[in-house]
């Protein structure tokens, strides 16, 4: 009873759902999402492997760096906590906004670049 | 007189999280209730022996979706005491504003859930449209709407800039208002009021007795809150009150949520107001020094504690988390004894549960086959040799 | 010649077939009422405007596994969901959607719609009883409890209008207001409205099938065909329930310019988005505090209509 106005009033009002995927909502600036790695800046140190809570990065041997590894990410692991980009000493791997990332198949949840 | 067993759980479309009670019932009125934990065991604790310190941030934050800021202040305050280390000033009210903008997300949330549970579905659709906002605010300071994970060791690691204040400030606005109108719809509301007025009653003595906390408490008149009797951060600088009220019943503890969330946006604008600019975290060797720490705060639902050990290694030796909900278990027993089956999802929803925080110890010897579960006496008389105090 | 118009009058228009496009399109007209109430959308994708979702949600329970338990009694269990549709059927040929009903009218056929009524709760009693499951026994429990407040003020309520309008045939009744009853009887329309809420076991009298408690009282253990046909026996109910207002208390199927139908249809309507209204505004009450509700205020308030219908229309009649 307490409502009855409230409630009418909605009749008249639009609906805040958001028709997704044909409307989507706007993501803030600092959204952690997919990862995007700058293999030139890569120095092969580790540290992301070593300081992932979640196990989800792996080095892989490359001959882009001095070290001879860089890493991969492991997009259906990834928790998206952002430490490997806090950690990196190059600011070689940022979290951008983008975060459809669901699909029917794991082996394309694998993030590798270069 | 025959009674029957009516089992809710571990699948019943009231509950959120795998639990079950086996309610023994005289007809429609609840003679005895038994609860049975332990569904949502996932080994967190024995996890956290497993990762290294920095890693158990993350881990602990994932305990509880909706309470998740306060295990990981938790967990942050207890091995910052090991460290021995003081974060600055700036990441103290940081930290604040965090923790009491989880505690408005997480009481309106309830609200929503308290009337989904009463059959109110309107009452939680609006409130759940209203909780986006504060999801929004707490994505724009973060980066993602359910766990912010801005706790690290040593401080904070993402910073209020200028720019969002204002942002801030006018999303409060907006959410004090329609906070003060669901309060007048929980006052008002004959529905409401019929199914949580004397409902669910635990006398200020059995909340003593059973150690009641957070909420269920403080709806008995029971002055307890862990920001007034053991303040961290920086709780003893900000004015706000402490919220009780003695109707003792469901209806109470709805109250006490509501004007608990008046109070977090009073909090957080006052936080906004009192912080200088500086440093928001300090830098800490990777292993904290041999001891042991233990932390409390005052999570959503009550007080939560961390305890921490280590022996100089990489990973902690042992970290032990008692969450509120455990707490209440008992004192939910026994608000229910007595009620209609209607009755049981406003009762168990007014405590606020979240299984995914409790956990049960049982021993198991294999050798022998035998599994056994230690009662309250039992576990003090274990302490007491412990500790070497006498029994 | 009069056998096949009468036919067609019976399977098809405003028979049957009829009756079910109406159940479907009330069904729809409830949820995007409800959704709009609750700032959401409703049912979008499925017809323009999501007009087809009543009809894709029955085709799929349809669709779906037979599932008889073993302990249930299955002569009731596999039964009562043909009878759960029959009754409303049959009742609805009783009402007066284009000015006459399907079958004739005779005096005193408001009681026999109200006797079918009654008979739906016995249904949806041994329905649960037949169960055998914990939720199902307490919901039909509840719905033997809940049916025993509603009934009287419901009665008492259309006895008013019959003993102001002198007949008890639902046709003379809804053809015989030069001014609806909803004007000179509104206390009798409230506790209708109230009644009618709770005979149809929505929010908030919606205690036999309760979902936050006994998970879906007495429609439990019923899964695939078998559900699809309760759930369309609900949708008839509602049509069945808003055509019998309409005809008692808005003066069913006259009005000027369109034919008597959609006159009829129209209010309908409004009596639905009337319930979709009440069904947002309140919490689920509990089954003592219903009981006690209605003994205490809907009662009272319809034997006071009883008495005021002495005086009613009397300022009119000095006009």
């Amino acid at each position: 009873m307490a409502m009855i106005r409230e409630v009418f009033k909605h009749l008249f009002k639009r609906p805040v759902t958001v028709k997704y995927p044909f409307e989507k909502t706007p993501t803030a600036d600092r959204y952690r999402g997919k990862h995007e790695f700058y293999v030139d800046r890569c120095v092969g140190c580790g540290l992301c492997a070593r300081e992932c809570p979640a196990l989800a990065i792996e080095l892989v041997p490359s001959d882009k760096n001095v070290n001879g590894r860089i890493p991969v990410f492991y997009l259906d692991r990834c928790i998206f906590c952002g430490q490997c980009e806090r950690i990196c000493p190059r600011a070689a791997i940022r979290l951008t906004k983008f975060y459809e990332l669901a699909s029917p198949d794991r082996k394309t949840l694998v993030y590798s670049a270069g | 007189m025959s009674y029957y067993q009516v089992p809710i759980g571990p699948q019943h479309p009231a509950i959120k999280e795998a639990f079950q009670f086996n309610f023994i019932l005289d007809g429609e009125v609840i003679v005895d209730v038994k609860p049975r934990l332990g569904f949502v065991h996932r080994g967190i604790e024995k996890g956290m022996e497993l990762r290294t310190w920095v890693q158990g941030i993350f881990l602990a934050e994932r305990i509880c979706g909706i309470c998740n800021v306060p295990h990981t202040t938790c967990y942050c305050l207890a091995v910052e005491k090991l460290y021995d280390v003081d974060v600055p000033e700036r990441a103290k009210y940081l930290r604040i504003i965090i923790n009491e903008l989880n505690r408005i997300h997480s009481h309106l949330l309830w609200i929503g859930v308290l009337g989904m549970e009463l059959g109110f579905h309107t009452l939680f659709m609006y409130v759940w449209r209203d909780r986006e906002k504060v999801m929004d605010l707490v994505e724009m300071i973060s980066g993602n709407r359910v766990t912010p994970s801005m706790n690290c060791i040593g401080g904070v690691v993402y910073d209020i800039t200028p720019e969002m204040i204002p942002i801030i400030k006018r999303n409060l606005d907006n959410l004090e208002e329609r906070t003060k109108y669901y309060k007048s719809v929980l006052e008002e509301d004959p529905s409401i009021r019929a199914r949580t007025v004397d409902v669910g009653v635990l006398s200020t003595d059995k909340a003593l007795d059973l150690c009641a906390v957070g909420p269920t408490a403080r709806a008995s008149n029971v002055k307890s809150d862990v920001r007034f009797d053991d303040p961290y951060t920086l709780y003893d600088e900000i004015d706000f009150n402490l919220i009780t009220y003695d109707t003792c019943d469901v209806w109470g503890r709805a109250m006490v949520r509501v004007d608990e969330t008046l109070e977090s946006i009073s909090v957080v604008r006052q936080a906004l107001d009192k912080m200088r600019p500086g440093p928001i975290n300090v830098k800490v060797k990777r292993i904290p020094p041999v001891g042991e720490a233990t932390a409390r705060v005052e999570a959503p639902r009550g007080e939560l504690l961390h305890y921490v050990k280590s022996d100089g290694k990489e990973t902690p030796y042992r970290a032990k988390m008692r969450t509120p909900t455990l707490a209440n278990i008992p004192s939910l027993c026994e608000m229910l004894k007595g009620y209609h089956i209607a009755d049981i999802p406003a009762i168990v929803a007014s405590i606020d549960p979240c299984y995914c925080c409790t956990e049960r110890v049982m021993f198991i010897d294999p050798d022998k086959g035998k599994k056994w579960i230690w009662s309250y006496d039992e576990l003090r008389n274990y302490s007491r040799k412990y500790y070497g105090v006498g029994v | 010649m009069d056998n096949v118009f009468t036919l067609i009058r019976i399977f098809i228009f405003p028979g049957l077939l009829f009756l079910s496009i109406l159940a479907f399109l009330f069904e729809w007209i409830d949820r995007k009422a409800y959704a709009r109430f609750q700032n959401r959308i409703g049912p979008l994708y499925a017809g323009p405007s999501g007009i087809l979702q009543p009809i894709a949600d029955f085709i799929k329970l349809m669709g779906k596994e037979d599932i008889t338990p073993r302990y249930v009694d299955t002569l009731i269990f596999n039964n009562a969901p043909i009878f759960a549709v029959a009754i409303p059927f049959f009742a609805s040929l009783y009402l007066p959607m284009d000015g006459s009903p399907i079958l004739p009218s005779f005096e005193g056929d408001v009681v026999l719609l109200l006797t079918l009524m009654t008979l739906y709760t016995i249904i949806v009693f041994i329905a649960g009883w037949a169960s055998t499951n914990r939720f199902s026994t307490v919901g039909a429990a509840r719905a033997i409890l809940q049916f025993l407040a509603y009934e009287i003020p419901m009665f008492i309520s259309i006895a008013s209008v019959a003993v102001y309008v002198g007949s008890t045939s639902l046709t003379y009744i809804s053809m015989n207001q030069p001014v609806p009853m909803i004007l000179l009887q509104p206390i009798g329309f409230i506790v209708f409205i109230i009644s009618m809420q709770a005979e149809l076991e929505r929010i908030p009298f919606d205690i036999p099938e309760a979902e936050s408690e006994i998970v879906a009282g007495w429609l439990t253990e019923y899964c695939g065909p078998k559900l699809a046909f309760l759930r369309f026996a609900e949708d008839l109910r509602l049509v069945f329930c808003s055509g019998l207002a309409t005809a008692i208390f808005l003066a069913g199927g006259s009005g000027p310019i369109l034919p008597p139908v959609v006159w009829f249809v129209l209010k309908m309507i409004f009596v639905v988005l009337l319930s979709s209204y009440i069904r947002s505004l309140f919490a689920r009450f509990r089954i003592d505090q219903m009981v006690s509700g209605c003994w205490r205020y809907l009662i009272p308030l319809s034997i006071l209509q009883l008495i005021l219908t002495r005086f009613v229309g009397v300022g009119l009649r000095w006009l």
